[in-house]
């Protein structure tokens, strides 16, 4: 202890280069704030939507000119700006890009549509309506993402336990609020964003306790230290490692909703404003993939053996669940976000190969998915019968004889959350699976097998939604796709293409994955 | 120089540490909000002198202050929004959830606790050192400043999106114009009802509290004296007592002056 304390004191180095992207993205977001306090409120909208876009874009500029060539360990040891830290760092970047433009759609409104006009009005009050007539918008979201924003890009560089627990914070206490700004069906929207920030207050004392043990362990937080302090303590600390390991892991899988911390997604994903669900189904997931990866490779690779089976049983666990519960669901939201649960599950699988074609395998995957969902949200928004959104899957039943075009975009989106040929859910499952089966021993090959026969399933209800909305009667009801802005049909295309692209011509971002593999120490 | 704690260290904690168990259980377990509140200060407070007794002076103090001054503070500014007198619903709304969490929190003290005890813990740091060549308030400085000072400034993000989602979920707007006291007075007298404003809350010899209702003429108390906030929590009393307390007196004066 007395050696972590100099003398005199010493200013930490900082590169500043290589944190550019996160300085670029907070700086964004606090001038949104002093939009949001200084600027007349009809011009916020967009204003808001120009700053956080440019500050996203000026982001992946700095990212790619000025940290990309400077990967370091930076800031004493708080920051590891290294391959896997800019790969996802870039990944999210471009997921926050393309969630802001979902976020953005207004439909022909005044303001952004999926929000509420004021989160403060009691839901179904009269001055909820005023607020609506008087043209109000809580244009505050965009701030609050670029603050989540913030804390991921931390999150996928995050090198000891209390930058990593800081960052879980400041990447989850916007998306907590945000949850709860759904327009319509405002109950249930207040009722998951509080569902969501009781459980990730529960998973956040379970992340702190084990840092804790940890701590206790290896007399420090920096993963690097200890990983060294697992090959060197005495057997006689293990009762610290152990627990210390597991909790820690928990509070990270809590986030990318693996059986049995599941509990929160479908409620949290249902509730939620549908282009907030998208981003969070995106960017949380690979923001969280990032740090369990870091943990797992960097700061536990050395004890694995202990844990390894517990986390397997977790990644079957997840696949099978997620599997079977979505064959259950008859909302088009929680369906999905019970198929996020198995997508974490067969990440999971790649994550627990310990190998560097693993590493390149969970990234690639992490972007496949991320951009398929970005776009799937988008369009479940665009559904609407009598001015709300038409989640129920009875409601899209005949969709694909109205409109052929959008049922189609969603179908592909399917076929590719299905994992069939052609489409990024095929290489990118292939990626995760082969290096399980290559390196992964025999519990590698058993959760490829279960993670293939949950696909089969996941794959039947996706087949089944197709078959609803292109050989089903349309019931004689209003169920209509609005027609999208151009910020939407971005994000649809760019999700549409990625999946054709990354189906075809995987090779590319696979190598480019590959080649960011390697963790700094 | 060993830091191995000495005797009035130990007594201390064997004296502290089974109240600070008891204070964090009624944490839990209490029904009333108020009792809780109560049992987490306690378990603070005894936090901080622990810390102090371990040479921690700094972070022993900035304990007291911030959870047991700033925290409960807020705590205290919450039960006054809820009211003092709510308590937990205690419904069970999913059968055998509470057996099931019983049995799993068991399950997981035990393991924990098997797993903690069965190590051997090497000799403890102790800060007494660093307290001696650096100073400890220096110390803190020089590791907050210097090691961890990116986590620092992190943090500010986090307080700004604090304020920020305090102000999105909490902060009506007025929308219009409000009414002012002559557009009330005006209403009034144009309405022709309770021309001269609504009566006050009852006044008696012994007391004048705001949620005891007035007496009209004929003795029956008038509910428009009461704020309707009141009325709905049902925290109106009856002005019963005192009139008979007023009553009771009244006719003493009245034996008193005939005698």
């Amino acid at each position: 202890m007395s050696a972590a304390v100099p003398a005199v004191f010493e200013a930490v180095k900082v590169d500043y280069a290589a944190i550019a992207p996160m300085l670029v993205v907070v700086g964004g977001a606090l001038i949104g704030v002093l939009v949001e306090a200084v600027a007349p409120r009809s011009t916020r909208y967009g204003a808001q939507l120009v700053l956080t876009l440019a500050t996203i874009a000026a982001a992946l500029v700095a990212l790619f000119v000025w940290a990309v060539p400077h990967k370091a360990v930076t800031l004493g040891q708080s920051l590891a700006i290294d391959g896997p830290a800019l790969f996802l760092q870039a990944t999210l970047l471009v997921f926050g890009l393309l969630g802001v433009l979902a976020m953005s759609e207004r439909f022909g409104g005044k303001s952004a549509d999926a929000f509420t006009p004021m989160g403060a009005s009691s839901p179904g009050s009269p001055q909820e309506a005023a607020a609506t007539r008087a043209g109000f918008a809580t244009s505050e979201v965009f701030p609050l993402a670029l603050f989540s924003l913030f804390g991921m890009l931390i999150f996928v560089a995050a090198n000891d336990l209390i930058t990593m627990f800081v960052a879980l914070e400041v990447l989850s206490l916007p998306l907590y609020i945000l949850t709860g700004l759904a327009r319509r069906r405002r109950l249930l929207s207040q009722e998951a964003s509080l569902k969501y920030f009781l459980l990730g207050a529960f998973s956040s004392a379970f992340f702190l306790f084990g840092a804790a043990l940890l701590y206790g362990f290896s007399g420090s937080s920096d993963l690097k230290l200890i990983a060294r302090a697992i090959t060197t303590n005495s057997s006689q600390m293990n009762g610290l490692l152990l627990p210390g390991a597991i909790l820690v892991l928990i509070g990270l899988l809590f986030k990318v909703g693996a059986v049995p911390f599941h509990s929160w997604t479908p409620d949290a994903y249902q509730g939620a404003p549908t282009p907030i669900t998208g981003f969070m189904a995106a960017a949380t997931k690979a923001a969280a993939f990032g740090a369990i990866l870091r943990i797992a490779y960097v700061g536990l690779e050395v004890s694995r053996w202990d844990w390894r089976v517990g986390v397997g049983l977790i990644a079957a666990a997840t696949m099978i669940v997620g599997a079977v519960l979505s064959v259950t669901q008859t909302d088009v939201k929680r369906l999905l976000a019970y198929s996020s649960v198995a997508h974490a599950g067969f990440i999971l699988v790649g994550l627990l190969s310990f190998d560097g074609n693993g590493i390149a395998g969970v990234m690639f995957y992490l972007v496949a998915y991320g951009l398929a969902t970005l776009a799937a949200f988008a369009i479940v928004a665009m559904i609407r019968q009598g001015g709300s959104e038409a989640t129920h899957l009875s409601q899209w039943a005949g969709l694909g004889r109205k409109h052929p075009v959008v049922a189609g975009i969603f179908g592909l989106l399917l076929l590719a959350f299905a994992g069939i040929p052609l489409t990024s859910g095929f290489t990118s499952k292939f990626a995760v699976f082969a290096p399980a089966i290559h390196s992964g021993g025999t519990m590698g090959v058993l959760l490829v097998v279960i993670g293939v026969l949950a696909s089969a399933v996941t794959a039947y209800v996706y087949f089944r939604i197709i078959v609803l909305m292109y050989f089903t009667q349309a019931p004689e009801d209003d169920v209509v796709a609005l027609t999208p802005s151009v910020a939407t049909t971005i994000v649809v295309t760019v999700g549409v293409l990625a999946t054709l692209l990354l189906g075809i011509v995987p090779g590319l971002l696979l190598q480019l994955a590959q080649d960011a593999s390697t963790f700094l120490l | 120089m060993s830091n191995a704690p000495g005797t009035g260290e130990a007594v201390l904690f064997w004296i502290l540490g089974p109240l600070a168990v008891l204070g964090s259980l009624g944490l839990i377990f209490a029904k009333k909000a108020v009792h809780a509140a109560l049992g987490m200060a306690l378990t603070m407070i005894i936090l901080g002198i622990f810390y102090i007794a371990q040479d921690a002076h700094f972070l022993g103090v900035i304990q007291v202050f911030v959870y047991t001054g700033a925290v409960m503070m807020l705590f205290l500014f919450v039960l006054m929004l809820v009211g003092v007198d709510s308590s937990d619903g205690l419904l069970e709304t999913l059968k055998g959830q509470r057996l099931a969490t019983a049995v799993l929190v068991l399950g997981l003290g035990g393991l924990l606790t098997a797993a903690l005890g069965s190590v051997t813990y090497p000799e403890p740091a102790g800060v007494k050192s660093i307290n001696e060549e650096t100073g400890n308030v220096s110390a803190m400085a020089e590791l907050i400043f210097g090691r961890y000072v990116w986590v620092f400034e992190v943090t500010s993000a986090l307080l700004i999106t604090a304020a920020l989602g305090a102000m999105v979920l909490a902060h009506r707007e007025r929308l219009g114009k409000g009414r002012n006291q002559r557009d009330w007075s005006k209403r009034r007298v144009l309405r022709g009802e309770y021309v001269a404003g609504l009566p006050a809350p009852g006044v008696y010899a012994r007391h004048n509290a705001v949620d005891t209702p007035a007496l009209l003429p004929d003795g029956t108390p008038t509910p428009l004296s009461v704020s309707r906030v009141l009325t709905a929590r049902d925290q109106v009393t009856t002005p019963e007592r005192y009139v008979e307390a007023e009553d009771r007196i009244a006719g003493q004066i009245e034996e008193d002056s005939s005698r």
